[in-house]
């Protein structure tokens, strides 16, 4: 069960893990070039410390914007796609409760979601050593937690709308279209003090803060019980997602 | 007749969504503009401004250009997984006319998610007691229309390259991701047109730049053509 899993996903994980790849690595090694010539990243860009150059191309701009995009698509899964191809009954008729195979799905998955959310933490760090630089490392963690816990409710309302619709890409238009809608009603005057736009909160936007020295644009502590409220709201999307699954007629 | 009502049928769920996020955002941005201005910039603006920033440059901008390119997505390659490509392929109609009325329609489609702002904003705005040129919003229309195709025609190519669930819409994200860095590099700029500049109206849109988008576009999709006539089902 784990191996369908997993050869269901992996030309979608390894494509977006080789984008973001080519990403971080082509932001640290063509930092030099990219600041002197003109690049595919805003003027303001071009100046400013190594740290908010990485934070505004990497963890709040381009990287995390592509990140959440492709996260849909790896999100995507469930029996119902598994009718329209007609293996639904294949796939039903093993000695498995349904629980276990969209479980072994979505645990696939968020190892999948684990290893792109720690690309970043691992490749930026260890080629700003390459180009004569440095990433703080805990730095690049505490994003990579972020990372993780926002695309886990990415990636639930993924599986879940691909569980509930039946089209093929019906599931990753909805999908996209709430995650933008939902950065509107986080604007939305009575609930903007909430912070609920969960893009600004994996980039910990209107957070950051210099140190002492101002040459490292540092975040704030990990704040715990808005990474459980995400987490949790992920699990009640999954949990969602099984309920359904269980009692759908296939 | 019937091979356009075909493709209709298979990407209707997405053009309509797509129509009705498009009109209620579009709605959204004229009728709540004080509310919504804060998500766009934090400057005051205009509103002739802050309509471009926010729908013909901004976030309704991205939203068409991610709709567009799942629009291109489906064909042959993904009715060989659905088991209804041998169906298909008995039709008494050449694969040229499939991928035809498949093109066409998603073109008739993109067209009107293009022309959907364009109309909504001169249309609403004076409920809110404001103004905007029809000719303006006309403009970024047909430079959303023409952009559009281009970005549509990834997205066909990619559903003919790509044969994978979903591997198509990732591929076809990359793809654009990296023709939009490709665009501004050094030495490349000059020899190809940003296509997000062009529908925003920062870049160049004259008729020129337009007819060559056009071409690129119609190239994109006769090459989607030929490999699918080629390949083995």
């Amino acid at each position: 069960m784990w191996l369908k899993a997993w050869r269901e996903s992996r030309v979608r994980f390894l494509a977006i893990a080789l984008t973001l790849s080519a990403l971080c690595a082509f932001a640290v090694l063509f930092e030099p070039y990219i600041r002197q010539h003109q690049v595919p990243i805003p003027l303001h860009l071009r100046e400013g410390s190594y740290t908010e150059y990485i934070y505004n191309l990497i963890y709040s701009g381009t990287a995390k914007g592509l990140y959440a995009l492709l996260v849909i698509f790896l999100g995507l899964g469930g029996l119902q796609r598994e009718r329209a191809n007609r293996t639904a009954g294949f796939t039903l008729s093993l000695p498995v409760s349904r629980l276990r195979v969209i479980g072994n799905q979505i645990v696939v998955g968020t190892i999948q979601l684990a290893a792109l959310a720690l690309l970043p933490a691992i490749l930026i760090p260890a080629l700003s050593a390459f180009s004569h630089r440095s990433y703080p490392l805990p730095v690049a963690l505490h994003f990579s937690v972020l990372w993780f816990v926002g695309g886990m409710v990415i990636f639930a309302a993924s599986f879940l709308l691909s569980v509930v619709t039946p089209g093929e890409y019906t599931a990753p238009v909805a999908c996209y279209l709430a995650l933008v809608l939902h950065t509107f009603v986080a604007a939305w005057h009575p609930l903007s003090g909430y912070r609920l736009n969960l893009l600004s909160n994996m980039g910990e936007f209107q957070t950051m803060r210099w140190n002492a020295e101002h040459t490292l644009l540092q975040p704030p502590p990990l704040s715990w019980p808005r990474i459980s409220v995400m987490a949790f709201f992920a699990l009640l999307l999954l949990s969602a997602a099984i309920r359904v699954t269980n009692k759908q007629d296939f | 007749m019937m091979l356009l009502y075909k493709a209709w049928l298979e990407s209707r769920t997405r053009f309509l969504l797509g129509l009705v996020a498009l009109s209620g955002l579009s709605a959204v941005f004229v009728l709540f503009n004080h509310d919504v201005r804060a998500v766009v910039t934090d400057q005051n603006i205009s509103y002739g401004e802050y309509i471009w920033r926010g729908i013909f440059k901004g976030q309704l901008r991205d939203i068409f250009v991610i709709l567009t390119l799942l629009l291109g997505l489906g064909g042959l390659d993904r009715e060989r997984s659905y088991g209804t490509a041998g169906h298909t392929l008995a039709l008494p109609v050449s694969r040229w006319r499939l991928i035809a009325a498949r093109a066409l329609t998603g073109i008739i489609e993109t067209a009107l998610l293009a022309i959907l702002p364009a109309t909504l904003v001169p249309a609403l705005s004076p409920f809110i007691h404001e103004s905007y040129p029809w000719r303006l919003a006309f403009q970024f229309g047909a430079l959303w229309t023409v952009g559009g195709i281009l970005i549509f025609a990834i997205g066909f190519l990619s559903s003919v390259l790509f044969a994978g669930e979903y591997s198509a819409a990732v591929a076809a994200i990359v793809l654009l991701f990296g023709y939009s860095i490709a665009t501004d590099l050094p030495g490349v700029e000059h020899y190809l047109v940003d296509i997000h500049d062009v529908m925003n109206g920062s870049g160049p849109h004259d008729v020129t730049t337009l007819a060559a988008i056009s071409i690129a576009a119609a190239a994109t999709i006769w090459l989607a053509g030929y490999i699918t006539s080629r390949k083995d089902y």
